[in-house]
């Protein structure tokens, strides 16, 4: 059976690859379970939780010389050491920072799977681990903010003052970003954001933020879901922004990363200079260069003017028990997706892009870059005309006013021919028709059913008729009157409670 | 919601001395009740005065699932209650002559026709919803004509009524109305049921306001009215 080796992290790493809960899917895959003693320790898993979910607890050399060797941070060169000829490994392998990585790698028949290389696409969003450390990033980002800051995010009207809501602006607008934006505005607090991308508008609204765009000529759509560096002319009118935005905002959190490339420098160091003090500012970028200047990678600063720059690299491992649990889901996931047979073995099709792209080694061969895919969320440039929509099936329009003549006619010959009390029936009957679809009309939709059901209560009416019925002379007639009076009677009381029934699912809680 | 105006009047109608100040409170006690009527379905225009408008019965325990074929049972029981209606309608007609009389018979036989016709309808929809039939549809050949074949027929015979109003006609009608809802239904497939169990709703307001120019009752008609455009529009809305 191919056996998963779950390691211990070093160096300070909080996280753990595999949870118990996803031992136990994993084994449903068919495959053996083993784990480092301890690994689980700094994020709440303890090894018994492990030997629970049905691992075996191992030492470092059992856990690194499993078939498939499941890690969160590259191994070091000791680590690929123990090794197998032929493991699998897979983890967090920085093919593009960190090539002697996956040079260490290229070798003895390894396959090593990089979690972070995983093409950014929908298809491929549940093996992402960038979106989903991103995502827990984001959020701790203004958790660690609002720890450092001295007042309230949310704005609030007491006994003992008014107090305004904090003002946050976020830089970047993808995963971290977003994350950020949504845990600041469910704290209460006035977030904007900017982003080169200008279709992100609508995400950063809907998460409760106000989007700023940066007003330049060019486009600066991507086509690889990525921002792109930008030109001279949209970083001018930019720096003019996060200035005006300096000045004025409590809390500034930065997530402006570039593939491959150094972090652009949004925040200069006269901007931080004009901000309040007691203002924090997180630079979730400071791993990669910063792009707020005076940050400092894991390190917290505090300036001459009293502002707070966190420069924090760990914040996804900040919240271990999280962090691991998504992780872990990733890993999962990958798994299965090259675990067809549902059988514990583990295949690799190189003709999927997802596969092609998170294996930087195969059988020992380096298998990095693999070819670019092409995803994008902006709009398509219009070609032409858009064909136009197929019209729905609509009456012809002469329809409704030769209908309306027809009834209008039809009412007037019966008005006029009928004896009386005829003409005044059939006029109760029209008013009432028009009354009845007026009235409808402007019941809202979700209680159409209720409408229904005391609609049918109402057609109890008919109680009524079989009233009158029942003082006949005829002892048949006085019978079947009874009956019906006894039918109509159950529909209406049933009709009513059944309404009343629906009508109760719609309460929003009051207490009556 | 009316049962207390109606009370005033059968009670009253016994006394014949006092038949025209009888007439003229129940008159307007029909007036109020069916200002009620729009008053409450009005109500439900907005979530928050919706509750306001039904009454406070304790809800019988039933599944929230179980809730339209719980309405096209109650249904069908308005159904039959307008049939028997109409056949009281035709066995003790009252006083009437001329005109008015042919009038009164072919309100009768309407009355009937649409009342059977929710009856079996209602019970055939019942059937499905709560699956003790097969909601597939039922596709006899020529199903199109065997409907429109009914309603010609239906036509015929009210003529016929009219002119002679015999009472084996009555029952052939009946029989015919029975049939044609149970068809009409039947054919319907079990995903339809809740457009079914509206049109059903708007059938038996009409059979209502039927009833009501029998019996020259203007709460009847004006609430039958009510539903039967009700009905009509909402079926018109969920198609």
């Amino acid at each position: 059976m191919t056996r998963i080796g779950i390691v211990a992290e070093r160096g300070g790493e909080t996280r753990v690859s595999l949870t118990p809960p996803t031992v136990v899917r994993l084994i449903t895959l068919g495959y053996e379970v083993a784990v480092e003693a301890g690994a689980g320790a700094a994020s709440s898993f303890p090894d018994a939780a492990y030997t629970d979910a049905g691992a075996d607890v191992t030492d470092r050399v059992g856990a690194w010389g499993a078939d498939i060797v499941v890690m969160v941070t590259a191994p070091s060169a000791d680590d690929v050491a123990l090794l197998r000829d032929g493991a699998t490994v897979i983890g967090m392998l920085a093919p593009a920072f960190r090539p002697e990585v996956r040079e260490s790698l290229a070798t003895r028949g390894i396959t090593a799977l990089s979690l972070d290389a995983v093409p950014r696409i929908s298809r491929a969003q549940s093996m992402d681990v960038l979106s989903s450390m991103a995502n827990i990033s984001g959020y701790r980002a203004v958790v660690e903010a609002a720890h450092e800051f001295g007042r309230f995010f949310t704005g609030q009207v007491t006994a003992a003052g008014k107090v305004p809501p904090a003002k946050v602006l976020v830089a970047g607008a993808g995963v971290a970003g977003l994350a950020a934006i949504g845990t600041a505005a469910s704290l209460g607090a006035i977030v904007r954001a900017t982003d080169p991308r200008p279709e992100v508008a609508d995400q950063v609204k809907s998460v409760g933020g106000e989007y700023l765009p940066v007003e330049v000529d060019e486009v600066m759509e991507s086509s690889d879901g990525y921002a792109k560096a930008t030109s001279e002319a949209y970083d001018r009118r930019a720096a003019e922004i996060y200035t005006e935005q300096a000045a004025d905002v409590d809390i500034i959190i930065t997530t402006a990363l570039i593939p491959g490339r150094a972090a652009p420098r949004l925040i200069t160091a006269s901007d931080v200079a004009q901000m309040k003090p007691g203002s924090v500012i997180v630079d979730m970028a400071a791993a990669q260069g910063g792009n707020v200047e005076g940050s400092v990678a894991g390190e917290r600063i505090v300036t001459e003017n009293g502002v707070t720059i966190l420069g924090y690299t760990d914040l996804a491992g900040r919240l271990p028990a999280q962090a691991s649990q998504l992780y872990s889901t990733n890993v999962y996931n990958l798994v299965a997706l090259l675990t067809p047979g549902k059988d514990g073995q583990l295949t690799i099709d190189f003709d999927d892009i997802v596969q092609r792209g998170v294996t930087i080694v195969r059988d020992g061969e380096s298998t990095w870059p693999p070819p670019p895919v092409q995803v994008s969320a902006a709009p398509k440039p219009v070609a032409g005309e858009p064909a136009p929509k197929p019209e729905p099936k609509k009456a012809p329009a002469w329809r409704t006013p030769v209908l309306l003549g027809a009834a209008a006619v039809l009412l007037f010959v019966v008005t006029a021919i009928a004896p009386p009390p005829i003409p005044q029936h059939f006029t109760v009957l029209v008013l009432s028709i028009i009354i009845g679809f007026f009235v409808i009309g402007k019941v809202h939709h979700a209680l159409h059913t209720p409408l229904m059901s005391v609609t049918n209560a109402i057609s109890g009416i008919i109680v009524v008729g079989a009233m009158l019925q029942l003082a006949s002379g005829v002892l048949v007639v006085q019978i079947l009157a009874a009956i019906a009076v006894l039918l109509a009677s159950i529909n209406i009381f049933g009709g009513f409670a059944v309404t009343r029934r629906m009508l109760a699912m719609f309460s929003k809680g009051e207490t009556r | 919601m009316s049962a207390a105006p109606v009370l005033l009047h059968s009670s009253a109608s016994a006394s014949a001395a006092s038949a025209s100040v009888a007439a003229s409170v129940a008159g307007a006690a029909y007036l109020v009740a069916a200002l009620l009527f729009i008053l409450s379905l009005h109500g439900l225009s907005k979530h928050e005065t919706a509750r306001r408008g039904v009454r406070l019965w304790r809800a019988r325990v039933v599944e929230m699932t179980g809730m339209p074929e719980l309405i096209a049972l109650l249904h069908s029981f308005v159904g039959l209650a307008a049939v028997i209606v109409g056949w009281n309608g035709a066995l003790d007609p009252g006083e009437i002559d001329g005109a008015l009389l042919g009038i009164h018979h072919a309100e009768v036989f309407i009355g009937v026709f649409i009342g059977a016709v929710t009856f079996t309808g209602s019970i055939v929809a019942f059937l499905k919803l709560s699956a003790r039939i097969s909601s597939k549809p039922l596709m006899l050949p020529g199903k199109n004509v065997l409907n429109l074949g009914a309603l010609v027929a239906f036509v015929g015979l009210t003529v016929w009524y009219v002119i002679t109003p015999d009472l084996w006609l009555l029952i052939v009608v009946t029989v015919l109305a029975l049939l044609l809802g149970w068809h009409l239904v039947a054919s319907i497939g079990g995903g339809d049921m809740p457009v079914v169990v509206s049109m059903l709703n708007s059938y038996s307001g009409w059979a209502a306001a039927a009833a009501g120019f029998i019996l020259s009752n203007d709460l009847l008609i004006v609430t039958g009215a009510l539903v039967g455009s009700s009905g009509a529009y909402l079926s018109y809305i969920m198609c």
